[in-house]
């Protein structure tokens, strides 16, 4: 009696794993979910989770993949995340990432927004020959290195300084009042130094001087001094690129000076996290920031409303850009691997390349995903925001805008 | 300069021939346990937490050379960590030199950092010689992070060209990796154990014990410091230049930080500093907890695996402050040490 | 770089050197009492701002006002760690000296992870408080408020630290640094004086911590952005020296500034460490050290 109702047990058991695993299309996701940058670990896990459950369910949201009800081309298999803690080291991601793809089997990876992390999880998944999906990693090395598996579809550091050039060449003919100086400051990690690396080249290159170029220690108890440099050196625009913290202390420190600059653009990261807006309160007014997300474009963008509703009742707050970035990221990689129709690491790299996706499938303001041969997906169209009473706004480029910039560069 | 051990530290000196003998053979029957141990394990997770667990076994006993058996506490021993491992990325990268001889010449320049920084440092009592050898490990820090030439903040990114022994460069097998770190690790130990038997060794442990006295048996102190850094320095040199060539990427950031320095540190304490096994007894303790509590916790991304950590290395100093070690008391040693009057 | 500008990078500077200062004061006091290595300061620090941003949102309490609440808080903290961790670390009969430094460390983990569950990695901070983004312009020179509380409050801690050291128990203090053996001598219980003086630096750096709530941002790796700069201050200054932590703090503040507005930003922690080498060399107790 016992014996038979083991083996019911064991085959209802071995069916429901079966089945589970016929339906299971198994992601690893490794982001820095403890250590210095787990608030963004943390809200990269909200975000691929409400994707996933957008993918999986069926809360029927305009846009690739709204529908729910699992990916249609593999009978409804629904999308499994496993996430992975990666703590900000690049060995640790290294090892997480090989662990996801020799013990659980995971068919892709997803990651990893610190890019020195990236750069050793790429290196795994292209000797295992796994799809790498850089959701959110900005340094421009990352996909000039030769490798053949990772597939980045957030825009990298120069293409956002590109943009950044471009509107305030733009700001200087609307306005008749063109910026003819420039300060870069920037953190002294992997970010900074790319990001004003890329921005001084392209200052020379518009004929723009760079008066102040301030490197400053990331999380640095004070910044004052950094700040008075700024202030001294009296440039037309101030460019930071910096972590949330690190941008709290800049703005509160240029009030404490009085200090207020024609205009402040900065490299996204810490800028435009909620938690800097928090903070800081009104002093953050008048602040511009490059974005890969516009969370007003809710006129071209139906789908901003509802997937907003669904980040915002679990993390507790607005969709920000880089959580707007996994999500997309999440987008993109479960449709190849429905198009590709198959688990198979080869045919889901062989859709990838053909991804050619609009943009208004996506909550993203870009003109779409198409990647080219390094892998890097070159229609991704970034905006610059502006902070009005609390908020960010798109204010370029034009067709995206909602409201009009305010430039105060004499 | 020849160093005539009164009666007090010969006491005992058959047993100890005896105690260290057995040592040499309990060394050498898990060498061989160990070269043996990877070839059933496919896992490419287990492979990577033995890997590590190898390389900072050796990397605590380097440091166990100088903190251990010669007192100094170092907590900045990351900087010869880097030191070697930037070198020798360097000479690959640059120069094309292989890392199998590249990393000797990145622990000859951890050498020569160690000896730099023991110089003016050695002067200095207990806690004001570790906090500036933390002090002097950030300044290395911040200054890698600062200068372009070895890639500053970037860091340095070693491409994969092809499989090579000399170069230490294969696909997906870990198992070279393992072979490398079992004989760092073995090597690390081997010399500590010939220290320890040596006179620097008697020297050292007079030192330890009593810095006055020891002067009275006409040890040349600085001298024999000196030594143990440059010991020290030259093995976690040679450890970094493995460690950068297995990971394939090094910044300041995962080479050269204070944590990294107390990680080194950690195993010998936990597992017995100034012993000959506390500081493999404490890798393979602490290493696969570490990483374990990460994997298998750190997904949470509630603080729970660093609360588990934090507790363990809380319990483990308090419960058992001799180190792991003490754990294991064979006959005759708890008799060896009250001879000795060991109260340090 | 005209004179306005070294004038308020030094203003600037002074100001948190002071903090660093407190920070350090407690630190020496628990060093200079039974040579303890407490790894843990950073993490207390921290603590103290998650209490004074719980605090905060629960009343609305300005942080200034809270200061005698954190301070009671920490104080109560510092005996239960010394009763519950200390005390067992000092009494092995192995490594005194490396089981503190460790003891400390794993605790100063164990505090990060436990404020993360709590709280999650998220930044937190105290806006809407008094003084808050208000700044006063003197002389020509800009001082932002909450900083400029923070020192003169930095200085009244100084002042009631030394009037400690003059009471029944201050001296108990000092004797027991002195020569903690003997004093049981003379009826003074160790133990109890340890517990006290751990109670008394946690209330310190905790006072510390509910001054830097109301103008830094509060989250659980906080600490660390300060405690090694405070272990610098209190060797700088010499262990065991309240008036070394505070002419180190004020050395090392100014020193920090001049080295970002002089030379490279980035590397003013590393003018800060040179000018600690140096003085190490020169007086290898730390300027006013008496251990």
């Amino acid at each position: 009696m016992i014996r038979l109702v083991l083996l019911a047990a064991s085959a209802l058991l071995f069916a429901a794993s079966a089945a589970q695993a016929a339906d299971d299309v198994l992601i690893g996701a490794i982001y820095p979910l403890t250590g210095g940058g787990s608030q963004a670990g943390l809200d990269a896990k909200t975000a691929l989770t409400v994707e996933a459950d957008v993918i999986n369910g069926n809360h029927n949201i305009p846009g690739l993949l709204g529908k729910g009800g699992g990916l249609p081309h593999m009978g409804g298999a629904k999308i499994k995340i496993i996430f992975a803690d990666h703590q900000g080291d690049p060995q640790k991601a290294r090892a997480e990432a090989e662990r996801l793809i020799t013990q659980e089997h995971v068919v892709a990876i997803i990651g990893s927004y610190q890019s020195s992390t990236a750069a050793t999880i790429s290196q795994v998944t292209d000797r295992y020959e796994i799809p790498y999906l850089s959701a959110d990693n900005s340094s421009p090395t990352l996909t000039r290195r030769g490798l053949k598996w990772i597939f980045r579809t957030t825009p990298h550091d120069e293409m956002f300084s590109e943009v950044m050039f471009q509107f305030i060449k733009d700001m200087g003919i609307k306005t008749g009042h063109p910026a003819k100086s420039v300060s870069v400051i920037y953190e002294d990690t992997l970010f900074g130094s790319d990001s004003s690396a890329v921005q001084k080249k392209l200052a020379e290159a518009a004929g723009i001087k760079v008066v102040g170029d301030i490197r400053y220690r990331a999380s640095s108890p004070s910044l004052s001094t950094e700040v008075q440099r700024l202030q001294a050196a009296n440039a037309d625009v101030v460019l930071p690129s910096s972590y949330t913290s690190d941008a709290i202390l800049m703005v509160k420190g240029m009030n404490d000076l009085g200090y207020k600059p024609g205009a402040i653009i900065a490299q996204d990261a810490g800028f435009l996290e909620p938690n800097f807006l928090n903070a800081v309160g009104p002093l953050a007014d008048g602040v511009l920031s490059r974005s890969s997300f516009s969370l007003d474009a809710t006129a071209s963008r139906p789908v901003i409303a509802p997937l907003n509703a669904l980040y915002s009742s679990l993390a507790g707050r607005p969709l920000s850009d880089a959580a707007a970035r996994e999500i997309v990221g999440l987008q993109v990689l479960a449709d190849a691997i429905d198009r590709a129709g198959s688990t198979k690491p080869e045919d889901i790299r062989k859709a990838l390349i053909a991804t050619n996706i609009p943009g208004d499938q996506t909550l993203m303001p870009w003109k779409g995903i198409k990647f080219d041969e390094t892998g890097q997906n070159i229609l991704g169209t970034p905006v610059i925001m502006q902070v009005k009473d609390g908020v960010y706004h798109t204010v370029w480029p034009d067709d995206v805008a909602t409201v009009k910039p305010v430039w105060n560069v004499k | 300069m020849e160093l005539t051990a009164p009666v007090s530290l010969r006491l005992g000196h058959s047993a100890t021939i005896r105690r260290r003998q057995h040592a040499l053979i309990l060394g050498a029957v898990l060498i061989v346990a160990l070269g043996l141990l990877p070839l059933p394990i496919h896992d490419v997770y287990t492979q990577n937490l033995i890997i590590l667990t190898l390389l900072f076994a050796g990397l605590a006993q380097a440091w166990n050379i100088l903190g251990g058996y010669c007192g100094q506490i170092s907590l900045g021993h990351a900087l010869y960590f880097g030191i070697g491992g930037y070198v020798s990325t360097l000479l690959y990268l640059r120069l094309g030199i292989p890392p199998t001889l590249g990393m000797f010449v990145g622990g000859a320049f951890g050498a020569m950092a160690a000896l730099l920084v023991g110089w003016p440092c050695f002067r200095l009592s207990g806690h004001y010689y570790a906090i500036a050898t933390v002090v002097i490990g950030e300044i290395g820090y911040l200054l890698f992070l600062n200068w372009d030439f070895v890639g500053g903040a970037n860091g340095l990114y070693i491409p994969f060209k092809g499989e090579s022994l000399i170069a230490l460069q294969f696909r997906t097998s870990k198992l070279p990796f393992h072979y490398a770190a079992l004989i760092y690790a073995a090597a690390c130990w081997f010399i500590a154990w010939v220290v320890e038997g040596s006179r620097y060794g008697f020297a050292w442990r007079a030192v330890k014990d009593d810095v006055v006295a020891a002067r009275s048996l006409a040890v040349r102190i600085f001298p024999s410091k000196m030594l143990a850094a440059a010991l020290s320095g030259l093995l976690t040199g040679i450890g970094g230049a493995i460690y950068a060539q297995y990971v394939g990427y090094l910044d300041p950031e995962s080479m050269m930080s204070g944590t990294l320095s107390i990680l080194i540190a950690l195993p010998a304490v936990l597992g017995g500093v100034g012993t000959l096994w506390g500081p493999l007894l404490g890798a393979a303790v602490l290493t696969p907890v570490s990483e374990l509590l990460r994997s298998y916790l750190g997904g949470s991304g509630r603080g729970v695996d660093l609360m588990f950590y934090g507790a363990l290395i809380m319990a483990v100093s308090l419960a058992r402050p001799a180190g792991l070690v003490s754990l294991f008391v064979w006959p005759g040693q708890a008799k060896l040490r009250r001879r000795r009057g060991d109260a340090a | 770089m005209t004179f306005h500008v070294v004038a308020q990078v030094a203003l600037s500077g002074l100001l948190m050197g002071l903090i660093y200062a407190l920070v350090a004061a407690g630190l020496s006091l628990i060093f200079g009492l039974m040579d303890v290595v407490n790894f843990a300061h950073g993490e207390l620090l921290m603590v103290a701002m998650f209490a004074t941003f719980v605090i905060f949102q629960a009343t609305g309490l300005d942080p200034l006002l809270q200061l005698p609440l954190v301070a009671i808080l920490l104080f109560g903290l510092g005996v239960a760690i010394y009763r519950g961790l200390i005390a067992r670390a000092l009494s092995v009969q192995f490594n005194r000296g490396m089981v503190q430094i460790f003891v400390t460390f794993g605790l100063a983990i164990f505090l990060r992870g436990a404020v993360q569950f709590v709280f999650g990695g998220d930044f937190r901070s105290i806006s809407g408080s008094l003084l808050g983004d208000r700044t006063l312009h003197l002389f020509g020179l800009f001082v932002p408020l909450p900083q400029m509380a923070a020192g003169i409050a930095s200085l009244i801690a100084f002042a009631g630290l030394l009037l400690i050291s003059r009471t029944e128990f201050g001296k108990a203090l000092e004797a027991t640094r002195e020569d903690r053996d003997a004093v049981a001598l003379i009826g003074i219980d160790r133990n109890k004086i340890f517990a006290l003086g751990w109670g008394l630096g946690a209330a310190t750096v905790g006072v510390a911590g509910a001054l830097l709530a109301g103008f830094y941002y509060i989250s659980p790796n906080v600490g660390a952005n300060f405690a090694l700069i405070a272990y610098v201050t209190v060797a700088l200054g010499g262990f065991g020296s309240l008036l070394g932590a505070l002419v180190a703090g004020l050395l090392i503040g100014l020193v920090e500034a001049m080295t970002a507005l002089f030379l490279e930003p980035s590397l003013k922690q590393v003018g800060v460490y040179a000018v600690y080498l140096l003085v190490l060399m020169l007086r290898p107790r730390g300027l006013f050290g008496t251990i």
